[in-house]
């Protein structure tokens, strides 16, 4: 059997889970090329919430997410700790009516599907599971148990560790220097070790690296950068009593993190006309921590103020500051481009973790068979370039 | 009790190599924060405070970044803080440095006790808070555990140092200088109200032109030290990541352990 050869480049969450699912065909023959370490750039500062409920609260992609939670919960229960699963539960509260139809609706979805959720509007039972909370001025919560947070740094070299297996390659530390082509289909790449690679198809999974990789074959890959800026809060009295879920609402996302609380503004609250928000930066100067501007912590000051009192006076033990790469609809860039060979699997967003297993399933597919699925037509580049 | 509190900003990353040429430090980062053992003394200072009233300044000797610093002082709970800052002060030694820092507090104010981190994390000297006691002629102590202050003793301080293996109970006449060891207390943590607060605390800059100090006394001109040599020192350590399921990484680590055995 002829072997298709696919170049990866990134080996975050979702070159490395790309890596896997096409190293489950016979015929792939799969390089990933890293230039630091698995899962270690913006993957490692993902949040990781891998709940049921659809973070956009409209539920679109909801088997998206479901395909993505159930993939992680099997590679958990195939080996205890290789997807970081950290079981606390998912509260979404309901600020207005919307938010409260939408979240109604993710609470049948999760129950559908056959797990735990209930819609709550009493505000004690409310107190019971998050007793920080301010339970004014909201409507409800709904609250989903057997989902939380997933390690996104741990699954992506759980799946490298698997991809190997099936035969595939990871090249860390390996830095793509050229993607070459011959007219205008792309042929293979070079890399900083000063070696030549043919390969019938590269994809990029460099999200936030992505507008600098695509130059490299004249492709304007349209992603803006986000501004993901995290704080690790240590709670008044230094250890919750109780199990901090991972707590939404439409501003920002927090989530247990040891003893500390994680907390961010949420991707949907970004504005892509904000320059404090969003524009084009270099991820490569992006310090490992620090890196927050005031009016973050102004923003998270009145938030938390308002909305979890009990956790508002808890120390900042460290921040940092990442790269959400966003198309200017907020969903990622899947498959094939204007550029024969080259396809991009980029642009997710705050949700690497949370889609690269349906997304990379789909890919796989088209890569290998040619087939498209509608997952793939609703993210293809062609989109964007209306 | 007024109390001056001396930091420095140091680069975040350990990640620093020496300059063959020039033997200077090359830091990987530009990105500061407050020095280690600086944190142990400002949460001294603070205790200090609580207890006895008055203020706490922080100074730093440092480029215009270094408010980050200070401003990140002052979100732990100092008063108010002063960045000494010119291009003249830029390459001093020890000497130097605690000339024009000695100055800039004279020029601020007056103080019962000056505090610092015992050792700074990039250069270690620990000489610049000793020598700042001596421009400023009061008596110091230097690399402390604790200081206390009784009312029943207003012009004293109690330190407790370690020392040999002893532990000394020292008084020091005020004001003094104490420098404070690296994890002699807990310091505390800034919160999003502090941090906020700490955006609108007064903040003096000091250069030279306020300082008025002679330019051949400070900085590069004014440093007596001459490195001549620097280097990075070898290593033969080697480390082995052990992977495996915790039977496969049990008996691997038991194994090590028999053969390692013995050896130097």
């Amino acid at each position: 059997m002829e072997k298709k050869k696919i170049g990866i480049i990134g080996g975050g969450i979702s070159g490395a889970c790309l890596g896997y699912h096409l190293s489950l065909y016979d015929n792939a023959e799969v390089i990933v090329f890293e230039k630091d370490t698995i899962g270690g750039a913006s993957t490692a500062k993902s949040a990781g919430t891998v709940c049921l409920f659809d973070d956009s609260l409209r539920n679109r992609y909801w088997d998206v997410r479901l395909y993505g939670f159930e993939s992680y919960l099997k590679m958990e229960a195939e080996e205890k700790g290789s997807a970081g699963f950290d079981k606390t539960g998912t509260l979404v509260v309901a600020t207005n009516e919307q938010v409260e139809a939408t979240i109604k609706t993710g609470i049948a979805l999760a129950k559908a599907a056959g797990y735990n959720g209930e819609y709550i509007t009493d505000k004690d039972r409310i107190k019971e599971i998050l007793p920080d909370i301010s339970t004014e001025n909201i409507l409800g919560a709904g609250y989903t148990q057997d989902d939380g947070y997933f390690d996104g740094t741990m699954i992506s070299n759980t799946y490298a560790k698997k991809m190997q297996k099936n035969g595939g390659t990871i090249k860390t530390g390996v830095k793509v220097t050229e993607v070459i082509k011959e007219g205008d289909k792309v042929t293979g790449l070079k890399t900083d070790e000063g070696i030549t690679y043919d390969f019938d198809v590269v994809v990029d999974c460099t999200g936030p690296w992505s507008k600098f990789t695509g130059d490299m074959v004249g492709l304007d890959v349209p992603i803006w950068h986000t501004k993901a800026e995290a704080f690790f809060l240590c709670p008044p009295g230094k250890k919750l009593s109780y199990t901090f879920p991972v707590l939404k609402y439409p501003e920002f996302y927090a989530l247990r993190a040891g003893d500390n609380i994680f907390i961010c503004k949420s991707h949907l609250s970004m504005d892509l006309n904000n320059p404090m928000h969003a524009g084009q930066w270099d991820p490569d100067k992006l310090p490992a921590t620090g890196g927050t501007d005031d009016y973050f912590i102004d923003f998270l000051l009145d938030q938390l103020e308002a909305k979890v009192p009990g956790i508002v006076d808890s120390g900042l033990v460290s921040s940092w500051l990442s790269y959400r790469a966003e198309p200017k609809d907020f969903l990622p860039i899947l498959g094939e481009t204007p550029v024969e060979g080259y396809y991009l699997a980029t642009g997710y967003g705050g949700n690497g973790v949370i889609e690269a297993p349906a997304s990379s399933r789909d890919l796989a597919k088209l890569i290998m068979r040619g087939e498209s699925t509608p997952l793939l037509e609703d993210w293809a580049f062609k989109r964007l370039m209306k | 009790m007024n109390i001056a509190v001396l930091i420095k900003q140091v680069p975040v990353s350990n990640d620093v190599s020496v300059d063959p040429e020039t033997h200077a430090l090359v830091r990987a980062s530009s990105e500061g924060m407050i020095n280690p053992s600086d944190l142990n003394a400002i949460e001294a200072a603070l205790v200090l405070k609580e207890q006895t009233g008055g203020k706490v300044v922080v100074f730093t000797m440092g480029p215009p970044d270094a408010e980050k610093s200070l401003r990140d002082a002052m979100a732990l709970g100092c008063d108010e803080s002063c960045l000494i800052t010119d291009r003249v002060f830029g390459g001093a030694d020890t000497i130097a440095t605690a000339k024009v820092l000695a100055e800039g507090i004279k020029k601020y104010g007056t103080f019962d006790l000056i505090m610092g981190g015992a050792l700074s994390a990039d250069g270690a000297t620990g000489q610049v808070g000793a020598m700042v006691a001596e421009y400023l002629d009061i008596p110091h102590v230097t690399e402390i555990q604790a200081v206390s202050y009784d009312e029943s003793e207003p012009d004293k301080v109690t330190i407790l140092k370690k020392f040999q293996g002893l532990d000394l109970t020292i008084k020091a006449a005020l004001p003094a200088l104490v420098s404070v060891n690296f994890g002699a207390n807990e310091p505390r943590l800034a919160t999003l109200r502090t941090k906020r607060a700490a955006k609108s605390k007064p903040l003096a800059t000091y250069t030279n032109a306020e300082m008025g100090m002679d330019p051949e006394e400070i900085g590069l001109k004014g440093s007596p030290t001459i490195v001549t040599d620097s280097f990075e020192p070898e290593s033969d350590r080697k480390a082995e990541f052990l992977t495996g399921t915790p039977k496969e990484l049990a008996e691997k680590l038991k194994e090590l352990i028999e053969t390692e055995k013995g050896k130097e």
